[in-house]
């Protein structure tokens, strides 16, 4: 048995099938039980991990559908709810779906109780409650199903079924049975609330574990994969699947997520981004070959994979294309452009394709901005029209009257410079252990820093140095003579050509 | 393969264009049974023999095929008759891979000369142009600066940054981009050389489309190479103003190698505001150029 800390000493927090016929129940002190039952064999509860298993189960049911909602604390925190609706056919039928679902839990080591009815409610209670025969309610039958099953099955709280005990109801059926308004008096909303979402009267929204996916094919396989070469192989089939459906929805994927299912119920996922919406097949199995080439040795198989689903999670509008004659490729530039982008990002990662936009900042470092690229914002200057594209280009010629540098260091390094005092420009200066002779000093050019910012950072003046063997630098003086406490500092922030 | 139907494309109705680099290659599946295609040989077929007529649909769709590349830049012009005179063509071939080499102090005048081509020919022809860097390449003395780039002449909206982090990835990002044929053109700076079999596959890539491919490499560092050209840069002191400021950048420019061409040495200086190269002074017909004396700074 399984205890934590409560009022009075260690409680019982969940007790094994030997343990309850023993006497014990739930909730116990522990020094009581021990007293009872000689040997006990006792753990720690451990609710985290608990919670951590509950997930990985409920993504491991993604394979059965892909609404899976592990249940909160009032309904016990040690199940789930699967919404198959519309999926139960796909495994032959409701029954062969408990029962395909009952046997692969088992192989894990696990005691399910399984139940099907309409309303989540119903299968709750009939989980908990009914008998194993008749686990699957026919559709309407939630009443005949409830009637018997005592009032614990309805989930409410402990007053609530205290006070219904005392007043003689021990079914659900005695509940439904009688006129509504004495118990909307007297007791909380809770109560009847329960029971319409049982019988279907009121709604009970489910939380998934993950968002549903907009489009979705999903494939079992007779023996589990190993290798990266047929997981590419599977994902292309239900590619071609998911494109029939895209085409006829005139949609084009821009998030999708591969889903491999082990056979030891652990799951793996890989999430892929689109510049722009696709439903080729052959580009998109390409991008899936170069992520997982970028797993490496990531892609734990352990055993194999014995099932794999491709989620669409995010989808855009994508009008037919008439193929044109003589194009071979991906046609027009901007798609083939997206392409690229998409190549390059899937083996090289998501941050090392950009582009660089101009920010409204005097700061140098702070006066660049890397972007992800956009396929769409790349035409050619001519037919660019007015708008953010324009208005970009201005930001970049007259960002900087004077002289930037080609390339600037991440962070200015420090440089030991001889100057004359108090604002004379460089005469030499010895950077990264090389001395250098300025031939020609440009400058100075003084940046403040922001009036929010001017306590931690000084005045900066910068000076474009070309030393005698024609190398230009761009250096600054951090800190003016005279108005600063410390003595000004000498830094090379960037190169020019 | 793009099929037009047109009447002159007749064998033998005009003399053949001299076969350029950059030809596609024919695909081999032409269909066994003689094509009713009008302008070659004639109706019905018969007349002409199925091999001269084959001949004559390629020689037909290599002369369509030498205007499919877009917009028929077939070369980076420099604008140097001095220059050019010593290249095969008029300006750096497209298509075929350029090196640029310089020592370790003179990679940022290097860079900046690559970009001065790449701003070039973004010019003439449409679409991005994609950077391609190895984090090491150019690491030593920073990252690529938006305000630098634009005031060397390059189209910011236009550029495409692609970080590696190794030289192997470095050139598979510079094919995929040559073979998708969407880059207006393809510069990429790597921290080793490229050996001969990396070299003949990016041209092979770069020459379907004939885009311009440029790369930066460490001086010293390759043996044979599979380059149309090589080049050296050195830094030289900048072009002053008659106020004395920094007006334009100038580059020490050594032609080391050059398939069909002379190797030469020239001093270039670049004109970020008319995109232009100007010769300063053609090294090779002096005395090796003397530095102007130490001047006082101010």
């Amino acid at each position: 048995m399984l205890v934590a800390p409560g009022q009075g000493g260690a409680r019982i927090v969940s007790l094994n099938r030997a343990a309850q016929q023993a006497g014990l129940a739930a909730g116990d002190l522990l020094s009581n039980a021990r007293s009872k039952v000689l040997d006990l064999e006792v753990g720690d509860a451990d609710p985290a991990a608990d919670a951590a298993a509950l997930s990985r189960l409920a993504l491991w049911c993604l394979r059965y559908t892909p609404t899976v909602a592990p249940w909160d604390e009032a309904g016990g925190a040690d199940g789930l709810f699967l919404d198959i609706t519309g999926c139960a056919h796909l495994l032959g039928g409701e029954e062969a779906l408990l029962t395909d679902l009952e046997r692969r839990l088992r192989a894990f080591g696990l005691d399910p109780r399984l139940a099907v009815a309409d309303t989540a409610g119903a299968a709750w209670a009939v989980a908990h409650c009914g008998a194993p025969t008749d686990r699957i309610v026919p559709p309407g039958g939630e009443r005949e199903a409830l009637r018997r099953l005592p009032l614990a099955a309805l989930r409410l709280s402990t007053d609530s079924q205290a006070l219904l005990r005392r007043l003689g109801l021990r079914r659900i059926g005695e509940l439904a049975d009688r006129p509504r308004a004495p118990f909307a008096a007297r007791f909380s909303p809770e109560v009847l609330l329960r029971l319409d979402q049982a019988l279907g009267r009121a709604p009970e929204p489910l939380v998934p574990v993950a968002p549903p996916p907009l489009y979705r094919a999903q494939a079992a396989f007779l023996e589990p994969i190993l290798s990266a070469e047929h997981v590419l192989e599977a994902a292309t089939r239900l590619l071609g699947r998911l494109a029939r459906d895209l085409a006829e929805a005139d949609a084009g994927a821009r998030v999708l997520r591969l889903l491999l299912f082990r056979v030891d119920g652990g799951v793996q996922s890989l999430d892929i981004g689109l510049a722009a919406p696709s439903r080729d097949p052959a580009h998109i199995a390409q991008l899936l070959g170069l992520r997982l080439y970028r797993l490496g040795s990531g892609l734990e198989a352990d055993f194999g994979f014995e099932a794999a689903a491709v989620h669409v999670l995010a989808a855009e509008p994508l009008a037919g294309r008439q193929d044109r004659l003589g194009l071979d490729g991906e046609g027009t530039p901007p798609e083939a452009l997206a392409c690229l982008i998409d190549r390059l990002q899937q083996r090289l990662g998501a941050g090392a394709v950009r582009r660089l936009q101009p920010r409204a900042s005097h700061i140098p470092e702070r006066a660049v901005r890397a972007a992800p690229p956009s396929p769409h914002a790349f035409l050619s200057r001519r037919s660019r029209r007015g708008g953010v594209a324009e208005r970009e280009h201005a930001a970049w010629v007259d960002g900087a009257a004077a002289s930037r540098p080609l390339l600037m260091l991440p962070r200015p390094e420090p440089a030991e410079v001889v100057a004359l005092i108090p604002d004379g420009p460089p005469r030499q200066f010895r950077w990264r252990g090389v001395l250098h002779q300025v031939a020609q000093a440009e400058g100075p050019e003084r940046i403040a820093p922001e009036w929010w910012r001017a306590m931690e950072e000084a005045t900066r003046d910068y000076y474009v140095v070309e030393d005698d063997a024609g190398r230009r630098f761009w250096l600054y003086r951090a800190g003016l003579y005279g108005r600063d406490a410390a003595p000004p500092r000498w830094f090379v922030h960037g190169v020019l050509a | 393969m793009r099929i037009a139907c047109n009447p002159r494309a007749g064998a033998g109705s005009s003399p053949p264009r001299a076969a350029t680099p950059s030809a596609p290659a024919l695909p081999c599946s032409l269909p066994e049974r003689p094509l009713s295609w009008q302008g070659v040989g004639e109706e019905g077929g018969g007349s002409l023999p199925k091999a001269a007529r084959l001949a004559a649909l390629r020689e037909a769709l290599a002369r369509l095929g030498a205007l499919a590349p877009g917009e028929g830049l077939r070369h980076i012009p420099l604008g140097l008759p001095q220059v050019e005179a010593y290249l095969p063509g008029p300006g750096l071939a497209c298509g075929v891979l350029h090196e640029v080499a310089a020592g370790h102090g003179d990679r940022p005048a290097a860079f900046g000369f690559l970009l001065a081509l790449t701003a070039t020919a973004l010019r003439a022809r449409p679409g991005p142009a994609v950077l391609v860097a190895t984090t090491r390449a150019l690491a030593d003395f920073g990252e690529p600066y938006g305000h630098g780039l634009a005031q060397l002449g390059l189209d910011l909206g236009r550029l495409l940054l692609v970080a590696a982090r190794n030289d192997r990835d470095a050139l598979w990002a510079m094919e995929e981009a040559l073979r998708s044929g969407a880059a207006a053109a393809v510069a990429g700076a790597m921290t080793g050389s490229p050996d001969l079999t990396a070299g003949r596959r990016l041209n092979l890539a770069a020459a379907p489309h004939a885009t311009p491919l440029l790369l930066l490499r460490p001086a010293g560092t390759a043996g044979v190479s599979a380059a149309a050209s090589r080049w050296r840069i050195a830094a030289a002191p900048a072009a002053r103003d008659r106020f004395g400021a920094f007006a334009h950048p100038r580059w020490c420019v050594v032609l080391e190698r050059c398939r069909n061409g002379r190797s030469g040495e020239w001093l270039i200086e670049w004109n970020h505001v008319a995109h232009r190269f100007r010769l300063v002074e053609s090294v090779a017909d002096r005395a090796p150029a003397r530095r102007p004396g130490l001047r006082r700074a101010g």
